[in-house]
């Protein structure tokens, strides 16, 4: 009886050793795409608030509100793809094609309405919304996308 | 080779050890990988406050290496171990401020290999002060 069991463990380990890697590859695919988007909603958030941080000189010394300044919608893009870059070994695009793509809208005086999203925002306000392809090679060895799509959000306003 | 075959004895501590070589180094990775990304999100949160606070005094400054020490003391980084840049060190308002971290943490799985591993954040943001 004994004799029949020999080799068992290595035998079940052998054949659960293709299971263990696929769920191993899977695991860190997955906590380095969620790193990734994690770093990108970072970048969106800092280029929001950036762009937010410049007002409109003009209308602060003449009446004294907040106005974002008018290239606002342009420097959230530009920043947008400045930290961008730190993780462009890891992204699908560049770090310009990507901030190109996102959906920036500057809502200079408040109250206003996003079209998009239907928010209502209360002062002068910065949206970003952007699709950031970033790779991933441990899915595209499971026969997944080799390129996973994630949407970052970012919405800033000044105090 | 029947006698030898049914000689079984020391079969099961070797499937063990075979197991272990295997299954040791799996678990290790993953042990290595989680510790290693959460190093990277904690350093890149400090990149992105000190960015921001080297945009408001203007670049480079003695308060500026401060705070980033701080902030790595309070994530768990030893900042003596860390690398930190900021270009350029005196910037004008509007003028982008680059501060760039950099570790070398080590990696080691069992059996297989131990290295090391550079863990770099960089964040760029925008001065804020008319000098």
């Amino acid at each position: 009886m004994r004799q029949d069991e020999a080799g068992t463990a290595a035998l079940t380990t052998i054949v659960m050793l293709p299971l263990l890697l696929v769920v191993l590859v899977g695991v860190l695919e997955m906590g380095a795409l969620r790193a990734v988007a994690h770093r990108a909603g970072a970048a969106a958030d800092l280029a929001t608030i950036v762009a937010v941080g410049d007002q409109d000189q003009l209308e602060l010394a003449l009446s004294g509100k907040l106005r974002l300044a008018a290239d606002a919608a342009d420097i959230a893009r530009d920043y947008f793809a400045r930290n961008l870059s730190a993780t462009v070994p890891a992204l699908g695009a560049s770090a310009d094609a990507i901030a190109a793509s996102a959906d920036i809208a500057s809502f200079p005086t408040a109250p206003s309405l996003d079209p998009r999203t239907g928010a209502r925002y209360d002062r002068p306000t910065i949206r970003l919304i952007a699709s950031i392809p970033i790779r991933t090679p441990g899915f595209a060895a499971l026969l997944m996308p080799a390129v996973t799509t994630v949407t970052v959000r970012s919405v800033s306003s000044p105090r | 080779m029947r006698a030898w075959r049914r000689d079984d004895r020391g079969l099961a501590t070797l499937e063990t050890i075979l197991m272990l070589v295997i299954l040791v180094p799996l678990l290790f990775a993953i042990l290595e990988f989680g510790w290693l990304t959460q190093r990277w999100l904690a350093q890149d949160g400090v990149a992105l406050q000190a960015a921001r606070y080297a945009g408001e005094l203007g670049g480079d400054r003695p308060e500026l290496r401060s705070y980033i020490q701080e902030q790595l003391l309070l994530v768990g980084i030893d900042p003596g171990r860390v690398v930190v840049e900021i270009e350029p060190s005196n910037i004008a308002w509007r003028e982008p401020v680059r501060v760039s971290l950099r570790t070398d943490e080590q990696v080691a799985i069992p059996f297989l290999f131990t290295t090391s591993v550079a863990v770099r954040s960089t964040a760029v943001a925008r001065g804020e002060v008319n000098q």
